[in-house]
């Protein structure tokens, strides 16, 4: 099993990183009164831990018996039917689900199927009637639509179902829903805890660890524990035992997006844009999702660029990723924030250099 | 060959088009100053309007010329300026006129409202009209030779069908309209189309000349052969140049032709005979050039050297080539009486298209031999099928007779109707017509009721009656034929009526004409089978223009035979639009000229479709910076989905011309970067139009797509790799959008299995993104480092810990593959992968199966569907007859639970499918009991076989069900 499975908390008393959270949770559900949650912080932070060890405080131990369905809905939406494929994962008191999955459909997923599962009340085995728990994750990706016909499903079915939304970003969430919410922030835990985490594993796994290397590993990982206990995984597979300079391996598509990078600071040609169309094109077709791919491009290019632009490519940056969110075709999108970054610093070093 | 062929050359005739459409604005604004000289008829009028009042300038000019001749003839330097626009002359004519001769403008202008009363007010006697007019000026010019030369050129163009009587003498004087030359057009114009398809450069500076605007008709009377590549201009663009100008084009070096074009490429058969006859060569340069000085030189002053070749030109000759000319239109005219003029003004109501049609068979155009076989057809129907009566089947001889119908097919205006009625008119057959305006719906089965209004029960009552009139014998007296007209157009409202017809054609004792435009139209799909099909072809442009003169002649319309070649290919074969148009035509004009037709038939040119690629290709072209705005518009909306891929493909490989001096290429990124926020926009349009179904925004999307990178960066294309075609590419969006797709079910594929697991929760995004590369470690890095048998063995445990299938292992491998990386398998020994997947089968005998989609079931190669996935559980409880119960029960149960209603009538659908289905269910569940039954050891051992039996079996039960269902 690959570590960050095998090492992830299963109840709220097990939990390290966000005990505090954990613990009022922990109160929040034996309280019996557990409001709709909106976790929200970045990703690795263990939101989804923290979700899932809640809801086996909430059910005991049933809430593992999970089974994964993929299956058709068949919506009817006024003049014609869709096919939805959506993926789930329930148990008999939670049904966990990814809405945004569906893209621009996603409304129906929230107004049809979740509707669906919300009116259905369970029944205890002893009669006594529950509530039942759905996990929706990304939120912040559903559409503006869906998140509106989502507001209504909480408030309508609140008196047995509960609603625990997920996301990155709180601000991509409508206040109309966020108000509904008690809404938690999980923070990104601290490049010391990150430390203490692996120093925990590495013990466990009875590995020798060079003084230095968790901490590099923990500072390479962007305050996400996940990456910094995967990215520890991989350092074990590929070279054991560890040395303390040993070069932590990035993601193969990281890699890649700072070859894409340098090529761009090399040279700036219509030439060169082709190429780095083609490399854009299979980042993509790699399912690297493209505000991803644009996000980290902005990274690398930083790190070469001078002072004095970075301003201005932020900003034509954040600008040609909100209108690829309007859009729908990411690659023109990253291709004309690409082009645009070209124009301004060839300009700049021609002027500058002549 | 005949279709492709064809195809080919409708893909030339769009170029040709395009052509047209670049050449566009050059007489137009010569129109403009024309009339802007003139303060007659205010710019912004109609084409058509322009075109009638260039006409009446063009008179006007010829009365004036009547009277400079007399009062003035110093003003004419030299008879050459007949090569002049008439419009432009008459400017400059007044220009240096004005101070001396306002008198005689007045007396001129007079002359004009004259005719202009007579033209306006008696449209219908217009050909009487025109002749008349033509006599006063003859007879007023007839002393000078000058003046007849005017007049000369008028009549030129008109005559060039004639041409065999013409005298073939010297020079110029008959070259353009020998009978030879007509037929090397025609190669000509298939030549450009097919034989040499693929095989030509393009022009190695094409798009990058400016293609000059020149005097309408200063090429009139030359002939030139395109040879080889030119420099700027394709093929059909210079023939347009030419044609446009004048000239004539044609498609094999002969004694007429007067200059060979060519700008390399000397060596070929063309130059090699051009040299031996003596032919003038002329590099396109060369052609600009004489189109440019007709064209800027002219007009201020008439320079004698201006046209070298013009020069040559005697009087004494044009004199006489018109004079044959008008005999010979007098002989045409005495020659058929029915279309003289008398019966023009007789007649006038009817549109041509009636008037015209064709009396006798021999008059069709083209399709000669089908007509001939639909008469022999008709002929021998009765022979064939009523004469032998009942034993209809005995008599197969004749092929033609086989059938009992014949099914005519063929596009509009090829004259099937027509042949269809005067065949059976020749034949004595009284032919009933029955068309799309009938209602033709499927006839009542009980003809008993009458006719009753039905027009289908009347069609049965016709062909059962003729079987009575056929036992009454009485064969000649009511010989009928049924004309089913349009039957590709039974629709909705003829409910019915193909299959109706087919039962009438069956049963029918008459012939039966079917006719159609589109044989391959699916609803005629059975009728095929029962007809004789005899598809007519579109008549060739000369064939078409033949009759086109005639007709024009007929109607005393003056059209140079170029002009109505032009027609013909415009209304591509359809010989009704052509008269119509020309009907149109000659409305407001009695002499139509080339111009006139491209602009009349630029707007019907439209409907026909171009291809996407060449709708990007003029966006793009050096010469787009000309065109309209509602061309731009039209072109990219040629094909609103693919034309915007197009340019976002190819935008970056255009060298702007709009930027003249760029040394470091930052303008030129520039461009670029506007370009692609543009094209960005235009998706963030598409996305409204899309999804909230704004169409209204479809012209902005247009615009912000297609048409603001195309003018920013519109130039001469350059290629941007090695050995990569200079042709605009194919949009690669859509590949690698429907590769993205495929990916991410695969993906998709993978994550369920993840999560299946129960190891795993992680979102797809994650895994993608985070987990890929240490799950593709943890599959490829044992084999390279670990001994063979232990690095399979840490593998497959590792693969069926997670549920991953050998598919999903590939998964992995394509989804972190990336142009430039190696292959993490490349240095695994073939030996370790097929152990690997000899493991991999062994070991998931054992292991659990949690997905649906990764138990093999009997009989079936691959999974049911894939991704219906549930968890199979072992269990203890194999015993296999209480299986089928408690599953279905749990199912259902199941089903209520989280899916509410509409699935709960699914839950009783699929117990009633599975109890009628118990045996095939029996059968999955045999196949699965061995799976079970070994990973329930196997699960013993483990930590997690803790879990109630009663669970699991459910879950097992919903598996094993989905999977029935899905079977059936």
């Amino acid at each position: 099993m690959l570590w960050v499975d095998k090492y992830r908390p299963k109840t709220l008393d097990q939990i390290t990183v966000h005990q505090d959270v954990a613990q009022n949770l922990k109160k929040l559900v034996n309280e019996q009164d557990c409001p709709h949650l909106l976790f929200y912080g970045p990703s690795g932070s263990g939101k989804k831990t923290l979700v899932m060890a809640l809801i086996r405080q909430m059910f005991g131990p049933s809430a593992d018996k999970v089974k994964v369905e993929n299956k058709t809905w068949k919506v009817d939406a006024g003049t014609r039917t869709i096919d939805i494929e959506l993926t789930t994962l329930s148990s008999a008191n939670h049904v966990e689900l990814t809405p945004s999955d569906a893209g621009f459909q996603d409304r129906y997923i929230v107004q049809e199927i979740i509707k669906e599962m919300a009116k259905n009340r369970p029944i205890d085995s002893k009669g006594k009637r529950g509530h039942k728990v759905l996990v929706l994750n990304d939120v912040d990706k559903l559409s503006r639509e869906a998140q509106h016909s989502l507001r209504r499903t909480m408030e309508k079915y609140s008196s047995y179902c509960r609603l625990i939304l997920c996301c990155n970003s709180s601000s991509r969430v409508t206040e109309a829903i966020r108000s509904r919410c008690l809404n938690v922030r999980i923070n990104g835990p601290t490049e010391e805890q990150i430390f203490k985490v692996l120093e925990y594993i590495g013990k466990k796994e009875g590995l020798q660890l060079p003084s230095g290397f968790a901490s590099r590993i923990a500072e390479k990982s962007n305050r996400s524990l996940r990456r910094a206990i995967l990215s520890f995984e991989t350092c074990r597979v590929q070279q054991y035992p560890f040395v303390s300079n040993q070069a932590i391996p990035p993601m193969d598509w990281e890699e890649y997006i700072t070859e894409i990078a340098s090529e761009i600071m090399k040279e700036q040609s219509p030439k060169r844009l082709f190429q780095v169309r083609g490399k854009l094109y299979e980042l993509l077709v790699n399912c690297i999702p493209p505000e991803i791919i644009l996000k980290r491009l902005l990274y690398e290019l930083l790190k070469k660029l001078d002072a004095e632009l970075k301003h201005e490519v932020c900003h034509w940056a954040a600008y040609y990723e909100h209108r690829m969110r309007l859009g729908q075709k990411a690659i023109f999108h990253i291709e004309a924030f690409v082009a645009k970054f070209m124009s301004i610093y060839k300009t700049f070093l021609i002027s500058t250099f002549g | 060959m005949g279709d492709i062929r064809k195809w080919f050359m409708k893909a030339h005739d769009k170029d040709n088009g395009s052509g047209s459409k670049k050449a566009k604005p050059a007489p137009s604004s010569l129109e403009k100053s024309a009339s802007a000289g003139k303060t007659g008829p205010s710019g912004g009028e109609s084409a058509g309007r322009q075109i009638t009042s260039k006409y009446f300038a063009s008179e006007k000019q010829e009365a004036k010329d009547a009277e400079e001749t007399e009062v003035l003839p110093i003003i004419r330097k030299s008879p050459r300026d007949t090569k002049e626009s008439p419009a432009k002359r008459k400017f400059q004519k007044y220009n240096e006129e004005s101070p001396k001769a306002s008198p005689l403008k007045k007396s001129n202008k007079v002359d004009d409202n004259d005719d202009d009363a007579v033209l306006s007010s008696s449209k219908k006697n217009m050909s009487e009209v025109t002749p008349n007019k033509k006599l006063k000026s003859g007879s007023g010019k007839g002393i000078t030779q000058k003046p007849v030369e005017i007049e000369a050129s008028d009549d030129e163009e008109t005559k060039g069908t004639d041409s065999s009587l013409k005298p073939s003498g010297r020079g110029r004087g008959g070259k353009g309209s020998s009978a030879a030359t007509i037929g090397g057009r025609g190669r000509g114009g298939g030549r450009g189309g097919f034989m040499n398809f693929g095989e030509r450069k393009d022009p190695p500076h094409k798009g990058e000349k400016e293609v000059p605007e020149g005097a309408p008709d200063c090429l009139a009377g030359l002939t030139f052969v395109i040879s080889g590549t030119l420099d700027s201009l394709e093929r059909e663009e210079a023939e347009d140049l030419i044609k446009r100008h004048g000239g004539r084009v044609t498609g094999s070096v002969s004694k007429k032709t007067n200059y060979l074009l060519c700008d390399e490429d000397i060596g070929g058969r063309k130059s090699s005979k051009a040299k031996e006859l003596g032919t003038g060569f002329l590099t396109e340069d060369g052609l600009f050039d004489m189109i440019r000085a007709s064209g800027k030189k002219a007009p201020p002053r008439q320079d004698p050297k201006k046209s070298v070749v013009k020069s040559e030109e005697s009087p004494t000759k044009k004199n006489f080539q018109k004079v044959q000319a008008k005999s010979h239109k007098d002989l045409a005219a005495g020659a058929s009486p029915a279309k003289q003029k008398s019966g023009t003004a007789e007649f006038s109501n009817l549109t041509w298209t009636e008037k015209y049609r064709p009396k006798v068979p021999n008059d069709i155009i083209g399709n000669q031999s089908l007509v001939k076989q639909l008469h022999d057809w008709l002929a021998h129907w009765n022979e064939n099928f009523l004469d032998v009566g009942s034993k209809k089947k005995v008599k197969k001889a004749s092929d033609s007779g086989a059938k009992k119908a014949v099914l005519l097919c063929g596009g509009p205006g090829i004259g099937k109707t027509t042949s269809a009625k005067l065949v059976s008119q020749m034949l004595g057959f009284e032919a009933i017509e029955v068309n799309a305006s009938d209602n033709r719906g499927k006839s009542d089965a009980k003809i008993q009721k009458g006719i009753g209004g039905s027009n289908a029960n009347s069609i049965k009552e016709l062909i059962s009656n003729e079987s009575l009139h056929f036992k009454m014998n009485q064969p000649k007296h009511h010989k009928t034929v049924l004309i089913m007209d349009e039957v590709d157009g039974m629709s909705a409202g003829d409910r019915g009526g193909v299959a109706d017809l087919i039962a009438s054609i069956k049963m029918s004792k008459i012939p039966i004409i079917c006719i159609c435009n589109d044989r391959y139209s699916q609803k005629l799909k059975s009728l095929v089978n029962y007809c004789l099909i005899l598809s007519f072809r579109k008549p060739t442009k000369q064939q078409m223009a033949k009759r086109l003169v005639q007709v024009a002649n007929a109607e005393g319309l003056q059209v140079n035979e170029i002009a109505l070649e032009e027609l013909a290919e415009r209304v591509n074969g359809d010989m009704r639009m052509a008269l119509n148009q020309l009907q149109y035509l000659s409305l407001s004009m009695s002499v139509i000229k080339y111009d006139d037709i491209r602009q009349r038939l630029l707007s019907s040119k439209k409907d026909e479709d171009i291809s996407p690629f060449t709708a990007v290709d003029k966006l793009f072209g050096f010469n787009s910076g000309k065109l309209r705005m509602d061309e731009r518009i039209d072109l990219s909306m040629s094909d609103l989905d693919l034309v915007p891929l197009l340019i976002q493909e190819n935008y970056i490989n255009y060298r702007p011309s709009a930027v003249s001096k760029d040394d470091t290429g930052i303008k030129r990124m520039d461009l670029i970067a506007r370009a692609a926020e543009s094209i960005a926009d235009g998706d963030i349009i598409n996305v409204q139009i899309r999804r909230h179904r704004q169409w209204q925004l479809s012209q902005s999307s247009c615009v912000a797509s297609c048409i603001i990178p195309a003018s920013l960066l519109h130039g001469q294309r350059e290629t941007l790799e090695q050995y990569e075609r200079n042709f605009n590419r194919f949009g690669a969006w859509l590949g690698k959008n429907s590769t993205f797709g495929k990916n991410m079910r695969l993906l998709e594929d993978l994550h369920v299995h993840i999560l299946a697991s129960r190891e795993s929760c992680s979102g797809r995004e994650h895994l993608r993104v985070e987990n890929l590369t240490l799950f593709l470690k943890r599959l490829t890095e044992p084999l390279h480092t670990l001994p063979k048998d232990e690095a399979v063995k840490t593998v497959v445990e590792f693969m069926s810990l997670y549920s991953i299938s050998q598919e999903d292992f590939d998964t992995v491998l394509e989804l972190s593959k990336f142009q430039g990386r190696k292959n993490p398998l490349d240095g695994v020994a073939p030996a370790v992968k097929a152990a690997l997947t000899k493991a991999y089968k062994e070991a998931s005998k054992t292991h659990m199966v949690r997905a649906a989609d990764l138990i093999a079931l009997p009989g079936m190669k691959k999974a049911p569907k894939k991704r219906i996935a549930a968890i199979l559980e072992p269990t203890e409880d194999t015993v296999e007859g209480a299986g089928g119960e408690t599953l279905v029960e749990s199912d259902d149960e199941n089903s209520v639970d989280n899916e509410g209603e509409e699935n709960s009538t699914n839950g009783q659908k699929l117990q009633l499918e599975l109890q009628s289905l118990n045996k095939k269910g029996m059968q999955v569940q045999l196949d699965l009991k061995g799976v079970e039954d070994s990973s329930a050891k196997k699960s013993g051992g483990r930590g997690k076989g803790g879990r109630t039996s009663q669970a699991s079996e459910k879950k097992g039960g919903r598996g094993s069900g989905s999977a029935t269902k899905r079977k059936r």
